[in-house]
C-alpha cells in the first residue's frame, strides 16, 4: 500500500514541481531534522565501518590491536580458503530457505484470515504470536521439540531424526525456527495489504461472477505485490544477518553445516580473536548484501504492479 | 524551530540526568568505603553461580579491608572476549576466572600477573599436586586452580545386571566398551554414547601417553606445531570413534552434552562419559530409575598406560598496575581455595576440592561416606599416572576443528585420513597465526 | 445460505487448527515447564504432566533476578522505541517535505546502514563506549540504537502518501514547518508509528550480543542474557523453559494488545491517506 501510494504521490509531486516554483526554505532547516539520526549513524555505524575496512588490511595482536599492514593479504587468504566458500554457500541456502517459505506461509495465513468470520481477531493474534517471542526463549522451546529421543516432532513423525546433530537436517531445523520467528511480522504486513484492497473492487468482480482463483490471480496478487516486495526485501536482509538462533541451537555445526557468514564472523572475532579475518569477511558479506539488494530492486520493476 | 531546539534540549537534559544519576550513585558507593574494591569476573551460572556469590559474601564479611564484587560474564568464551575489549580501556576485572585451555593465551597476552610472584611465603603443598601441575608452565605457577573436574565413565548398573554383566566392574577401554555395548543394545536402547567434544580427544591422547603439540606439549615453550598426526594419535581416536558408531551399538548425539546425559538418565544408553562436574546433575536426573555407577575414564586400547589430565578453570590475578590491588586479589584467591571454601564449593557443584586439607574435614568425610560415587572420581584424580596435559594458545579453535572433522567422519563426508590431514592443517595454520601475533 | 454457513464453519475450524499449530511450540514448552526433570525426559514424550509442579518456576526465580532483568529490558526497549520514533520521523520529514542538496546521497547512506551487519561494528562500538566510560549503564543499551534505517524508510513511505498541499495550507495559516510536523503530521501518522513501535520494541527486546558485551553488573542485565545465566551443567531444561516462559509473558501481553491496534491503525490510516 505504501509503495503503491508512494509512486502516485511522487508522480503527483513531480507534476507539481514543474508547474509551481518550490516553496522557499531556510537552507539549513532540513539538515537539522537529519542531525539526530546522523549523529547516531556516524558514531555507531559509519565510523566503525570505516574502522572495519582499516583493520581488514592489518594483522592484530593477541589483545586485538592492529599490528602490521598486510594490504589485501587477509582477503587473498579468505578466497583461498574452502571453509569460506562453504560459508558463502550455506548463507545463500539459508536465505533461500527462509525468505521464500516464510513469505509464502505468511501469505497463505493472511488469505485465510482475510474473511469476515467471528473470532477473526483471535486467529490473527494466533497467527502472528511468534513475533512476540525473542530468539533465546524460542530456541529453548524448539530445542525441546527437536530432541532426538523424546522430542515431540520425532514422536509425531515416528522417526529418529537427529535434527540438530545430522548435517543434513541441522540447516533445515535452524531454518524452521527462523521461519517461525518471522511469520508473525510478515503476516501482519500482508494482512494490512489485503485489508487495503478496496472492497468495492472485490465486490464488483464478485458480481461479475469471478471465482476465488480468479479473484486471487487478478485482484489479490497484483494489488498486494508492492507489500509482498517490501516483506521479501526485509526477510532477505534479515536472514543474511540471522545470528541468535544459530548460536544458541547449533553453534555453526554439526561439522560446518550451519556455519553461515555471520556466525563465521562472530567465531573469528570473538572465539578465535582474529579481528582482521572477521573484518575481511564482514566486508565480503556487505558486498554480497549490496548486490542482492540491487538485484532485488531491478527485479521489482519487472514483477511489482503499481497501478 | 524554537520547538525543535527545546525538544532537543529536553532530550539532552533527560540524558544527562540519566548519566548524572548513575555516576553520582557510583561516587557515593566509592566514597563510603576507603578500602580496596575488587571486581571478580567469573563464568559460573546456575547453582555454581549461587555458590560463588555465597563464597564472595563470606569473604567480604570475614574482613573489612577488601570488598569483592562478583560479576558473571557469560560462558568462558564470552568472558574472554570482554576481557580483551575492556583491557584496552583498562576497565577489566582485578580477578578473573578462566578455563584451563585459556592458560597459554593469558600468559602470552600479559594481562595477568604470575601468581607465584604474589604468593610470597604461600605454601602450595596443600593444593592437590595433580591439579596444580596443570597450571605450572615454564616452571612457574601462573594461576590458582579453583574449579577442577576430570572426565569419568557413567554407567547403568541395573542395565549391566540385566545383560548379565558384573555391575561392579565397569569397562576400562573403548575396546571393552564396544564389547559391553553389544550385550547392552536392543529394544531401541544402545550401549554407549559419547559427546562430540575435543576435550575427550585430549584425554584419549593422555591415556595413550601421546603429546598434542611439540615443545614438551607446549609446556617448555610456545608450541610451533601439532604432533598428533605423526604420533598417530588423531588417526587412532578418529578410527575407533567411527568404528564404534558404525557397529550400531553406539549412538551419536553430536555436540550437545545435555542431550547425552538426558538420554543416559532416561535409560536409552547404558554408558557414557562426562565431566565429574555433572555428577550431581546425573544423580538428580537418574533419580530412582536405576542404580548409577561411576568408573574411570576409559582408555582407547586395553594396554594404554597413561592417566587423565584435569579440566575446569582457575583464578588469575590481573595486572592493573597497582600493588595494593594485586595483594588484595591474592588474599581473595587464597580464601577461595581454603579448605572450608572448597568444601562449600565442591558440595554445591560437584567440582573437586583443590585443597587436600578439605578431605580431613569431618563434613567432607561424612559426605564422601554418604556419596561413594564421588570417591571414584577422587581416586582417579589421585592416581600417579596422570598427565599434565597440553598447553596451547589456540585450543578453542583446535577443539572446534576436531569436533567439525569428527562429525564429517561420522556423516561419511571425510575419510579418517582426510580428516587427520585437515585437522592438522587447520590447527597448524592457527598456531602460526597465533605465534605471529604474539611476537 | 446453508452452504455458506458450512464454508464458514470449515474455514473457522481450519483457522483454529492452523493457529494452534503455529502456537504449538509455546504451548508445548509451557506444558513441559510444569514437569520435573525425570518426567521431561520420558519416552514416549508426555504432553501433560501427571503431577504438575511449580518447582521449575521457583528455581528460575531463585537462581536469577528475573524481575530485575525484565525491568531492564523494558526500560531499554521503550527507550530505543521512543528514540527511533523521534529521530526517524524527523529524518523522514526532511526527506519527504524538503528539497536540499545531497538529499539522494544522504538517503542512500541511510539505506546502506541496513546492509552493514551489526556483528562487525560491535567491537569498534564497544571500544568507543568503553573510552567514554559508558559500560554498565542502561543508556549504553539505548543510545547506539536510537535511530534506524528501517524506521526512516517505513515512515518516509508513509509520508509520501500525505498530500504536499497539506504543508502548503498549513504555511498559509502561519504554521512553521516544525509546528506542522508536531501538530499535523505526527498525529496522522499514528498507524505507521504503531507498526514501527512494535518492530523496534521487539527488535530491542531481542538484542543479544551488545548487552552481553557492555553490561558486567548483574543488576543491569537484560532478559536475553539473563536466561543464559540459568543454563549450566547443573540446570534442568525444565528450569530454562520456565525462565523462558516468564520472560516471554510481557512481550506476549504487549503484543496481544498492540497487535489489534496495529492492524486496525495501519489499515484505516492507509485509507485516509
Amino acid at each position: 500500500m505504501y509503495a503503491q501510494e508512494t509512486l502516485k504521490a511522487s508522480k503527483a509531486s513531480k507534476v507539481k514541481s514543474l508547474a509551481k516554483p518550490k516553496i522557499k526554505l531556510s537552507p539549513v532547516e532540513p539538515y537539522l531534522y537529519l542531525v539526530p539520526s546522523f549523529i547516531i549513524f556516524i558514531t555507531f555505524v559509519f565510523y566503525p565501518f570505516i574502522n572495519t575496512i582499516y583493520v581488514s588490511m592489518y594483522t592484530t595482536d593477541l589483545r586485538g590491536r592492529v599490528k602490521d599492514f598486510v594490504g589485501l593479504q587477509n582477503f587473498i587468504d579468505l578466497f583461498n580458503s574452502p571453509a569460506f566458500y562453504n560459508s558463502i554457500t550455506i548463507t545463500f541456502k539459508f536465505v533461500l530457505m527462509i525468505a521464500f517459505p516464510s513469505v509464502l506461509i505468511a501469505f497463505i495465513l493472511a488469505l485465510l484470515a482475510n474473511n469476515k468470520l467471528k473470532g477473526n481477531r483471535i486467529y490473527e493474534t494466533m497467527f502472528s504470536l511468534p513475533m512476540a517471542i525473542a530468539s533465546a526463549p524460542a530456541t529453548a522451546f524448539w530445542s525441546m521439540a527437536f530432541n532426538q529421543t523424546n522430542g515431540i516432532i520425532n514422536y509425531v513423525l515416528g522417526q529418529e531424526i537427529q535434527w540438530l546433530t545430522n548435517p543434513d537436517y541441522a540447516l533445515i531445523a535452524v531454518s524452521i525456527v527462523t521461519v517461525w520467528l518471522s511469520i508473525g511480522f510478515n503476516f501482519i504486513f500482508l494482512t494490512v495489504g489485503l485489508r487495503n484492497i478496496p472492497t468495492e473492487l472485490i465486490e464488483s468482480v464478485s458480481i461479475d461472477g469471478a471465482n476465488y482463483l480468479q479473484k486471487f490471480r487478478y485482484i489479490y496478487l497484483p494489488l498486494i505485490s508492492p507489500q509482498m516486495f517490501v516483506v521479501v526485501f526485509i526477510n532477505v536482509i534479515g536472514s543474511f544477518q540471522a545470528f541468535g538462533q544459530i548460536k544458541l541451537l547449533t553453534e555453526g555445526g554439526p561439522g560446518d553445516s550451519t556455519n553461515v557468514l555471520v556466525y563465521s564472523i562472530y567465531q573469528e572475532a570473538f572465539k578465535y580473536g582474529r579481528f582482521e579475518v572477521a573484518c575481511a569477511q564482514a566486508l565480503v558479506l556487505f558486498v554480497i548484501m549490496l548486490c542482492v539488494t540491487l538485484l532485488q530492486f531491478k527485479f521489482e520493476k519487472k514483477v511489482v504492479h503499481y497501478d | 524551530m524554537k520547538k525543535l531546539a527545546s525538544l532537543l534540549l529536553l532530550g539532552i537534559t533527560t540524558l544527562s540526568m540519566l548519566t548524572g544519576c548513575s555516576s553520582s550513585a557510583d561516587q557515593t558507593a566509592s566514597a563510603t568505603s576507603t578500602a580496596v574494591d575488587l571486581v571478580f569476573w567469573h563464568s559460573m551460572s546456575g547453582t555454581a553461580g549461587t555458590a560463588i556469590d555465597e563464597l564472595v559474601e563470606q569473604f567480604n564479611n570475614s574482613q573489612d579491608e577488601i570488598t569483592v564484587k562478583a560479576e558473571y560474564q557469560g560462558a568462558y568464551d564470552d568472558a574472554l572476549t570482554k576481557l580483551k575489549s575492556s583491557a584496552l580501556g583498562n576497565s577489566g576485572p582485578d580477578i578473573m576466572q578462566l578455563y584451563d585451555i585459556g592458560t597459554r593465551w593469558m600468559i602470552d597476552s600479559g594481562y595477568a600477573l604470575v601468581l607465584q610472584d604474589l604468593a610470597d611465603g604461600y605454601d602450595f603443598s596443600s593444593i592437590e599436586e595433580n591439579i596444580l601441575e596443570y597450571y605450572i608452565v615454564e616452571g612457574q605457577v601462573h594461576s590458582m586452580p579453583f574449579n577442577t573436574s576430570t572426565p569419568v565413565l557413567y554407567y547403568n548398573k541395573t542395565a549391566f545386571e540385566q545383560a548379565g554383566l558384573d555391575p561392579e566392574s565397569p569397562p576400562t577401554s573403548l575396546e571393552e566398551i564396544l564389547e559391553y555395548s553389544e550385550l547392552l543394545t536392543g529394544d531401541g536402547k544402545y550401549g554407549f554414547s559419547m559427546q562430540v567434544y575435543g576435550w575427550f580427544f585430549e584425554q584419549f591422547l593422555n591415556k595413550m601417553q601421546l603429546d598434542y603439540v611439540d615443545q614438551g606439549n607446549g609446556r617448555d615453550d610456545s608450541a610451533t606445531q601439532v604432533v598428533f598426526d605423526n604420533n598417530d594419535g588423531a588417526r587412532v581416536v578418529f578410527q575407533t570413534w567411527k568404528d564404534m558408531i558404525d557397529s550400531g551399538y553406539v549412538v551419536n548425539y553430536g555436540q550437545d552434552g545435555t542431550a547425552v546425559i538426558e538420554s543416559f538418565a532416561s535409560g536409552n544408553i547404558a554408558m557414557t562419559v562426562g565431566t565429574t562436574a555433572s555428577l550431581p546433575t546425573v544423580i538428580a536426573y537418574v533419580g530412582d530409575a536405576f542404580e548409577l555407577g561411576v568408573g574411570y575414564y576409559p582408555s582407547v586400547n586395553a594396554d594404554d598406560k597413561g592417566g587423565i589430565s584435569i579440566g575446569g578453570g582457575s583464578l588469575w590475578a590481573m595486572d592493573k598496575g597497582s600493588d595494593v590491588k594485586a595483594d588484595a586479589a591474592f588474599e581473595f584467591i587464597k580464601f577461595m581455595v581454603e579448605p572450608q571454601s572448597q568444601l562449600i564449593w565442591s558440595q554445591a557443584t560437584g567440582y573437586f576440592c583443590v585443597n587436600t586439607e578439605t578431605y580431613k574435614l569431618p563434613e567432607m568425610i561424612d559426605f564422601l561416606e554418604a556419596n561413594p560415587l564421588f570417591a571414584v572420581a577422587i581416586n582417579q584424580l589421585q592416581e600417579s599416572n596422570n598427565e599434565a596435559g597440553a598447553v596451547l594458545g589456540v585450543f578453542t579453535e583446535a577443539r572446534d576443528a576436531f569436533e567439525e572433522n569428527l562429525e564429517k567422519i561420522i556423516s561419511n563426508e571425510l575419510s579418517v585420513d582426510e580428516a587427520v590431514e585437515r585437522l592438522t592443517t587447520t590447527v597448524n595454520v592457527a598456531i602460526k597465526r597465533y605465534n605471529a601475533s604474539a611476537n | 445460505m446453508t452452504k455458506q454457513k458450512l464454508t464458514n464453519f470449515t474455514l473457522s475450524i481450519t483457522c483454529l487448527i492452523v493457529g494452534l499449530i503455529i502456537m504449538f511450540p509455546v504451548i508445548y514448552a509451557t506444558s513441559l515447564s510444569f514437569m520435573d526433570s525425570s518426567e521431561i525426559t520420558q519416552y514416549p514424550p508426555k504432553l501433560i504432566s501427571s503431577s504438575p509442579t511449580l518447582d521449575n518456576y521457583k528455581e528460575a526465580f531463585e537462581t536469577v533476578p528475573l524481575m530485575r532483568f525484565m525491568t531492564n529490558s523494558l526500560v531499554m526497549s521503550v527507550g530505543i522505541t521512543v528514540g527511533q520514533i523521534i529521530t526517524a520521523s524527523l529524518a523522514a520529514f526532511a526527506f519527504v517535505f524538503f528539497e536540499f542538496r545531497f538529499k539522494k546521497i544522504l538517503f542512500l547512506m541511510v539505506l546502506s546502514t541496513m546492509m552493514i551487519p551489526g556483528e562487525v561494528t560491535i567491537i569498534s562500538n564497544f571500544l568507543t563506549i568503553s573510552s567514554w566510560g559508558w559500560n554498565d549503564t542502561l543508556h549504553v543499551l539505548i543510545i547506539p540504537f536510537m535511530t534506524s534505517a528501517m524506521g526512516i524508510f517505513l515512515i518516509r513511505q508513509y509520508y509520501l502518501t500525505v498530500p504536499k498541499e497539506l504543508l502548503e495550507a498549513a504555511r498559509i495559516d502561519g504554521c512553521t514547518n516544525f509546528k506542522f510536523f508536531i501538530k499535523i503530521l505526527l498525529p496522522i501518522s499514528t498507524p505507521v508509528i504503531a507498526s514501527l513501535s512494535i518492530y523496534s520494541f521487539i527488535g530491542a527486546w531481542n538484542q543479544y550480543l551488545w548487552p552481553l558485551l557492555t553490561i558486567n553488573d548483574t543488576a543491569n542485565r537484560t532478559v536475553q542474557i539473563g536466561i543464559t545465566m540459568l543454563q549450566s551443567e547443573s540446570a534442568s531444561k525444565a528450569v530454562i523453559l520456565a525462565g523462558s516462559i516468564i520472560i516471554s509473558i510481557p512481550t506476549i501481553i504487549a503484543f496481544v494488545i498492540g497487535q489489534r491496534l496495529l492492524v486496525e491503525g495501519m489499515t484505516s490510516g492507509a485509507v485516509k491517506g
